[in-house]
C-alpha cells in the first residue's frame, strides 16, 4: 500500500462516509482509516432474525453485555442482536471524576454509529444559530442558515429524507419525499393539539433518512421495523448503505480497518499537517499515512482525543489547542423528560407495518416568548401504538381468556412524547487526556468531565409538564410521567470539543472547520459545534462536511492549501 | 424468520449487489442455530420445581385451540433464563418463592400447591397476582413466571410463525386499518 495520499479520513461513519464520497467524487485519491472492522452485510445485518432464534430471544446475554459492554449496553440498541456493533468497554476505556458519570456509547466498525443511528434529521434555523450572540452564550457562530441550508438540501437530496412540509421559521421544510401517514390515533392527537394549543404544539410526522420510494438504487422501506440492527435493503441511510458504496465507484478509494489513529503529525516547516500515525488495530505496530488534507470525522470526542493527543514542541497541548479551548465546550442533549397516557379514540383502528420512528413535536418553549426559567428549548420524539401480547405481563389476570385477550386484542392507544433538549456548551465541560490510562491499543485515553447544569434540569423539569398537558388536554387517561436521571453521553448526541468561531484566540476551527492551527485539518464531526440546538444533529455534520470538502478542494486548487 | 416470504421478498430485489446470493446462507444459518437451542435439557429446576413451574406456565397460557405455554417448551425456557441469565440473587429468590407457594399452599388446606383441586389453585393464583410487584416470596416467583411465561411463549416459534403471524416485510405503512377485536 502506498503511504501517500490526496486525502485522509478518519473515520468512516456519518462524516467520514460523506468526506469520502466528496473527496473521491472530487478526484482525490483518498484513504479512509476505520479503527474497526469490516462489517459485511450478508452476514452482520441482522434485522430479520427473530426472538426465537437468539438463544435469550432477544433479552440479551446478560452476563456478556455486563462484562465486556457495561456502558455500551446503557443504550438499548445495543442489545442481543446489534451488540456487536458497539464497542467492548473494557478495550475502549476513559475515565470520569467521582459521582459525574458520562456514558460514552460508541460504534467502531467500517459504517460507525451510522448502522445503529436513531435517523431523525432536522435542519436548524437562525433561532439556533444567532442563540449564543443573543444571550452571550460560548462563542458566536460565524455560519448562519443560508450558509448551510443549500447544503442541506445537497445531502437530503442523496440521503432520501421523508418529512411533511410545515413551514415552519425555526425548524425549517427540507428535499423531503412522502412521509408515512400518522396513524389514525396521531392523526387524533395533532388535530385536536393543533385546536387546543393554537397550532403551537404541533404533531408532525417524523423526519427520517427513511426512503418510502426507491431512491439511487436503494429500496423502499419494508417496515420490519428494526433500523438499529442493519438493512439488506439499504433502506435507510447510513454510509455503509450509501456514501461509502458512492466513494468506491470512483475508484479513488481506499478504506483501511483495523487503522487506529493516534495523532496527527505538523510538519513545523510547512506549519500544516503531514500525516497521521495509525495504530494496525490487529498487530498494534505504528505506521505514518501522509495526504495533503487530513479530515477528522472519528466522532467529536474521538477527533479531539487525537487532536489533544497531537503533541509537538510547537503545539505541547496538542494541535489546535492554541486557543486553550481545545476539549472544553462538551455538549449532549438531555433526554427522558415526558410522560405516557391511554388515548381515548381509534379503538377500532390498527397498524399495519412498523415504523421504526413516528412523530415530533418541534419546539415551542422560548420561540415567540421568553420561558421564566430556562434558555433554548426541546422537543418532543412520540408515537402512539398499541401494545398488544406485550401489555401481558402489566395485565391482571391468566388464563384461556387473559389469552385470548393477548391474542385478539391489542390494548389501548398508548401515546408517548419522550423530549430531547438543548444542553448549553460551557468551558468547565471538558475532554482532557488522562495521564494514567491507555486503550487496548497503548493510545491515550480520555477523561471525561462533564455535568448538566440547572438549565438542562428545569427543561426536562418542563418536558414532564408539558407532555402531561398534551395528554390531558386530549383527554388521555392513566398518564404516567417520567423523569430519567441519565448520565450526559447517553442521548449519544455528544458534540463541542472543537469549537467554531470567528476567532482563532477563542474556537478551534474556523467557518470551513478548519483548525485554525494547522489549515489542512478539517474537523467536521460533532466536535466543531458551538452550541448544541435542540435538533437531531446528525444531517448537520453531513450538511458541513459537503460544504467543508468543497472549501478545501477549491483552496486545493487555487494551491492555497 | 418466515423462509418462503424473505426469499421470495429478496428475490425482488435482484438489483442489490449482496443480497440474494446470501440471503438463503443467513437464513439457513440462523435456522441451524434454532435447532441447536430447540431441546435445552433442565438444569436449574428438579423434577418437582419442574412440575410447579409447568402447572403454572400452563394456568397463564393454556392449550386452547392455539398451543399453550408447555407446547412451545415455556418452562425450558425459564429454566435457560435461570440458569444461564438470571443473577446469582434472583434466582435464590426464584426458588425461594417457589417453596414459598408450597409452604402458602398449607394454609389452603394441602401439603402442595400441586395437589390443591383446580378450582383453589386459581385462587391462590389470583391472590398473587393481585399483590404484585413483590420483591420476595410467593407472589415474587409467580410474576417471573407470568412474566417469562408470556415473554416465552409470544416469543416462541409456533407462536411468532402460525399464531401472530409475524410479518418482517411489508409494502407500506397504514396506521388506519379497521379492527375488531377477536376475544
Amino acid at each position: 500500500m502506498a503511504d501517500t495520499y490526496d486525502a485522509i479520513v478518519v473515520g468512516s461513519g456519518i462524516s467520514g462516509g460523506w468526506a469520502a464520497k466528496e473527496l473521491t467524487e472530487h478526484g482525490l485519491k483518498t484513504i479512509v482509516l476505520e479503527a474497526g472492522r469490516p462489517i459485511d452485510p450478508a452476514v452482520d445485518y441482522v434485522e430479520h432474525v427473530m426472538p426465537y432464534q437468539k438463544r435469550y430471544r432477544g433479552m440479551g446475554d446478560r452476563n456478556r453485555l455486563e462484562r465486556y459492554q457495561p456502558i455500551q449496553t446503557q443504550c438499548g440498541a445495543c442489545d442481543e442482536y446489534a451488540g456487536k456493533f458497539f464497542v467492548n468497554d473494557l478495550d475502549n476505556p476513559y475515565s470520569t471524576p467521582e459521582g459525574k458519570p458520562f456514558s460514552w456509547i460508541r460504534g467502531r466498525q467500517v459504517g460507525g454509529k451510522s448502522i445503529m443511528w436513531g435517523r431523525c434529521v432536522f435542519r436548524w434555523s437562525d433561532l439556533d444559530y444567532e442563540a449564543n450572540a443573543r444571550e452571550g452564550v460560548g462563542v458566536d457562530w460565524p455560519i448562519r442558515y443560508k450558509d448551510m441550508a443549500p447544503w442541506w438540501s445537497y445531502v437530503e437530496k442523496f440521503v432520501g429524507v421523508q418529512g411533511r412540509r410545515e413551514g415552519l421559521a425555526h425548524l425549517p421544510d427540507g428535499e423531503f419525499m412522502q412521509p408515512w401517514p400518522l396513524n389514525a390515533a396521531e392523526q387524533k392527537a395533532r388535530d385536536v393539539l393543533l385546536t387546543k394549543f393554537n397550532g403551537e404544539r404541533l404533531v408532525t410526522n417524523m423526519r427520517l433518512a427513511v426512503i418510502t420510494e426507491n431512491h439511487l438504487g436503494r429500496q423502499k422501506c419494508h417496515l420490519c421495523g428494526n433500523c438499529y440492527r442493519g438493512c439488506v435493503t439499504l433502506s435507510y441511510f447510513s454510509s455503509l448503505n450509501s456514501t461509502l458504496p458512492a466513494a468506491r465507484k470512483t475508484g479513488n478509494l481506499t478504506l483501511r480497518p483495523f487503522s487506529v489513529v493516534h495523532s496527527v503529525i505538523y510538519d513545523p516547516k510547512t506549519k500544516k499537517a503531514s500525516g497521521v500515525r495509525v495504530v494496525d488495530g490487529n498487530t498494534k505496530e505504528m505506521f505514518e499515512v501522509k495526504a495533503k488534507v487530513i479530515f477528522l470525522c472519528a466522532a467529536a470526542l474521538e477527533s479531539t482525543r487525537i487532536l489533544l493527543n497531537s503533541l509537538s514542541p510547537e503545539f505541547p497541548t496538542g494541535l489546535g489547542n492554541s486557543s486553550g479551548e481545545l476539549g472544553h465546550n462538551l455538549m449532549d442533549h438531555i433526554m427522558g423528560g415526558g410522560a405516557t397516557g391511554e388515548l381515548p379514540w381509534a379503538k377500532d383502528r390498527m397498524e399495519v407495518g412498523r415504523r421504526p420512528d413516528a412523530i415530533y413535536v418541534p419546539r415551542f418553549r422560548n420561540v415567540k416568548s421568553k420561558h421564566p426559567d430556562f434558555q433554548r428549548g426541546y422537543g418532543f420524539e412520540g408515537r402512539a401504538e398499541r401494545a398488544g401480547w406485550e401489555r401481558g405481563s402489566s395485565m391482571p389476570g391468566f388464563g384461556a381468556s387473559f389469552k385470548k385477550s393477548l391474542i385478539g386484542d391489542l390494548g389501548p392507544w398508548e401515546m408517548t412524547f419522550d423530549g430531547f433538549g438543548e444542553m448549553l456548551p460551557r468551558h468547565e465541560n471538558y475532554i482532557s487526556i488522562d495521564p494514567h490510562l491507555v486503550d487496548a491499543w497503548g493510545i491515550p485515553a480520555l477523561h471525561i468531565n462533564c455535568k448538566y447544569s440547572e438549565n438542562e434540569l428545569k427543561m426536562q423539569d418542563d418536558m414532564v409538564v408539558t407532555a402531561t398537558e398534551m395528554l390531558e388536554a386530549m383527554g388521555a387517561k392513566n398518564i404516567r410521567t417520567f423523569k430519567e436521571n441519565n448520565a450526559p453521553g447517553l442521548v449519544i448526541h455528544e458534540t463541542g470539543t472543537a469549537r467554531m468561531g470567528r476567532d482563532p484566540k477563542t474556537s478551534v476551527v474556523n467557518s470551513h472547520n478548519q483548525v485554525w492551527d494547522a489549515p489542512n485539518v478539517f474537523m467536521t464531526d460533532g466536535a466543531c459545534m458551538a452550541s448544541n440546538a435542540n435538533q437531531n444533529p446528525s444531517i448537520t455534520y453531513m450538511a458541513m462536511t459537503a460544504r467543508a470538502v468543497n472549501y478545501a478542494v477549491g483552496q486545493m486548487k487555487r494551491r492555497e492549501l | 424468520m418466515r423462509r418462503r416470504e424473505a426469499v421470495q421478498f429478496l428475490g425482488a430485489a435482484l438489483a442489490l449487489p449482496f443480497i440474494p446470493r446470501n440471503a438463503e446462507k443467513a437464513i439457513k444459518l440462523a435456522e441451524e442455530i434454532h435447532r441447536r437451542l430447540g431441546d435445552v435439557p433442565f438444569r436449574t429446576l428438579n423434577p418437582d420445581q419442574q412440575k410447579l413451574v409447568t402447572a403454572i406456565a400452563e394456568m397463564i397460557i393454556p392449550e386452547t385451540d392455539t398451543p399453550g405455554a408447555t407446547s412451545v417448551k415455556v418452562p425450558q425456557f425459564i429454566d435457560l433464563i435461570l440458569t444461564e441469565w438470571a443473577s446469582d440473587d434472583e434466582r435464590n429468590a426464584f426458588l425461594a418463592g417457589l417453596k414459598d407457594i408450597d409452604v402458602q399452599s398449607v394454609a389452603m388446606g394441602s401439603p402442595r400447591f400441586l395437589d390443591l383441586a383446580e378450582l383453589k389453585r386459581g385462587e391462590f393464583l389470583t391472590g398473587l397476582d393481585a399483590k404484585r410487584p413483590q420483591k420476595e416470596g410467593a407472589a415474587l416467583a409467580f410474576e417471573r413466571i407470568k412474566t417469562l411465561t408470556i415473554y416465552g411463549y409470544f416469543t416462541s416459534e409456533p407462536v411468532q410463525a402460525n399464531v401472530l403471524k409475524t410479518q418482517m416485510f411489508f409494502n407500506g405503512y397504514d396506521g388506519n386499518v379497521p379492527f375488531t377485536p377477536r376475544v
